[in-house]
């Protein structure tokens, strides 16, 4: 009963008209920076590259497929939570603002288990959106752009990382990605369960994203104690998939940042909804 | 006693001007046959495996091919990404080219790797060229440059030191390490979506020295390169 009210809801998401608008913005957003940088991207780059230019000279493909797919990550995963936002806020409360989770909850499948199958919908959508997305940046970026040697771009310095080097740090750097938007994705759903529409969800995961976002920016003392323990300090956590040496330690402290958010929002959202008056 | 003092200082005076009037052709004699030796090589390729060795740069070596054709083309090929010099590979040889751009004069000597070398401070004559000061130290013997110091007004000081084994008939190095100063290297303050770049404390950063280690393998020389290969694709 499980999996198959999964793939209901999975349908449900299917036939919304709104779980096309992030997939088409954001095919539409790489799409216009790939143009951009088509006809102006050696400029662009050559921010990296700058600093080291009066006595270092670069040669070889610097503006390849790798890096278009780095900068495209780089740029978006950081705005992509407003489109996962979009679905998985609506998951609950679009429901009960039609009414239809009265009904819904006459099926044969306890609270927690329809939650799940929903959240499971979710994060299978989530996951197809993320798999889009890499999919134009780095396949269509290396048709575009040819392939080669990846040049990053730290506080540290530059990192120039090779070729036959990449494929297991896109694809780990991939999975993190979505273990963020999964993150997003949970937390919107748990907000989901205390409102009665999908307004509500959506606009107030993006407001605590951008809190988040402006108390890990400050350098005041207060703050980067806390810092550490928000999960959007580790919504970037897969560039670090692209250091030399790999920061293991960071990675590790990172993902378990997000899973004990996940967990902790899961047992929130559980808690919520099996409590939730539909009867009103 | 005081007329022989002035004797004295006129002639000494004399012979210190005639030993400069007799270096400064034989320093420029030295860089023309070491030129004349360069040019026997009209065109070289090259496998070249280069290294960097920087605290702002890291990277694995990487192998490239290099291309070179009188008087200064120049071309680095490579599937990989590389960090070469500047100031190229040929920037002496450059700098040899046109004798009349330059003054000459033998400093001294100094042990190279135990090799005897005469070291040759290189000025320009005008204002406006790109060479500030040029300093070389040659093995007389072999006509070879077996360490340079260059300073550009674009590209800075690099120091050059040159091994020769195979080609040493082409002077033809089989290794160059470049010493390149990153006193000058400015990170941009904060990198777009660097998420420590914040929470480092920004600190001065050292001066300390850079190098690139190429070493050149499989020379195949004089044996023609069309000019097509230099064009930027």
């Amino acid at each position: 009963m499980f999996w198959r009210s999964t793939y209901n809801e999975f349908l449900k998401i299917a036939a919304k008209p709104r779980s096309y608008i992030g997939v088409g913005a954001i095919t539409l957003i790489i799409a216009l920076i790939l143009i951009a940088l088509k006809i102006d991207g050696h400029n662009f780059i050559s921010f990296a590259t700058r600093p080291f230019e009066q006595s270092l000279s670069f040669e070889g493909n610097i503006l390849n497929g790798n890096l278009v797919a780095f900068i495209i990550l780089q740029m978006l995963i950081i705005h992509v939570p407003l489109l996962i936002a979009l679905v998985t806020g609506d998951l609950i409360s679009g429901e009960s603002a039609m009414g239809t989770i009265r009904l819904l909850l006459t099926k044969p499948i306890s609270r927690t288990s329809l939650l799940f199958s929903k959240y499971l919908a979710g994060c299978v959508y989530t996951f197809i959106f993320l798999l889009w997305m890499g999919f134009i940046a780095l396949v269509v970026g290396k048709y575009l752009f040819g392939t080669g040697d990846l040049v990053v771009l730290n506080s540290d310095g530059l990192i120039i990382l090779q070729d036959h080097d990449l494929g297991w740090r896109f694809f780990t750097g991939f999975l993190v990605s979505y273990l963020s938007l999964v993150m997003i994705a949970t937390l919107s759903l748990t907000l989901s369960c205390f409102s009665e529409n999908s307004i509500g969800p959506i606009v107030s995961t993006m407001a605590v994203i951008i809190l988040f976002n402006i108390m890990g920016a400050l350098n005041v003392e207060f703050l980067q104690k806390i810092q550490p323990y928000l999960f959007t300090t580790h919504m970037l956590a897969w560039r670090s998939f692209f250091e030399d040496p790999l920061p293991v330690d960071k990675i590790v402290s990172s993902i378990s940042v997000l899973l004990i958010h996940i967990i902790l929002l899961l047992g929130v959202a559980v808690y919520k909804f099996n409590r939730k008056d539909i009867l009103s | 006693m005081k007329p022989f003092r002035y004797l004295f200082f006129i002639i000494s005076l004399l012979t210190s001007q005639a030993s400069v009037a007799q270096i400064t052709p034989s320093a420029n004699q030295l860089l023309h046959s070491i030129y004349a030796k360069l040019q026997k090589a009209n065109d070289y390729t090259v496998q070249a495996n280069i290294k960097v060795d920087m605290p702002f740069i890291r990277m694995l070596p990487i192998d490239a091919k290099i291309y070179f054709k009188q008087k200064n083309k120049f071309k680095v090929e490579s599937k990989s990404i590389a960090v070469v010099p500047r100031q190229g590979f040929d920037q002496a040889s450059k700098m040899l080219a046109d004798t009349n751009a330059f003054n000459a004069l033998v400093q001294g000597t100094e042990l190279i790797n135990n090799t005897l070398t005469s070291v040759v401070n290189i000025i320009p004559v005008a204002d406006t060229s790109d060479l500030i000061l040029g300093k070389l130290w040659i093995d007389e013997k072999q006509k070879l440059i077996l360490k340079s110091k260059l300073t550009t007004r674009s590209n800075g000081t690099i120091v050059t030191e040159y091994t020769y084994g195979s080609q040493i008939q082409y002077a033809l190095p089989d290794k160059m390490v470049f010493q390149v100063d990153i006193k000058k290297f400015k990170m941009p303050a904060g990198t777009p979506a660097d998420p420590n770049a914040k929470k480092k404390e920004e600190k001065p950063r050292d001066d300390k020295k850079g190098n690139i280690i190429i070493t050149l393998t499989n020379y195949q020389v004089n044996k023609g390169i069309p000019d097509e290969l230099f064009k930027k694709k």
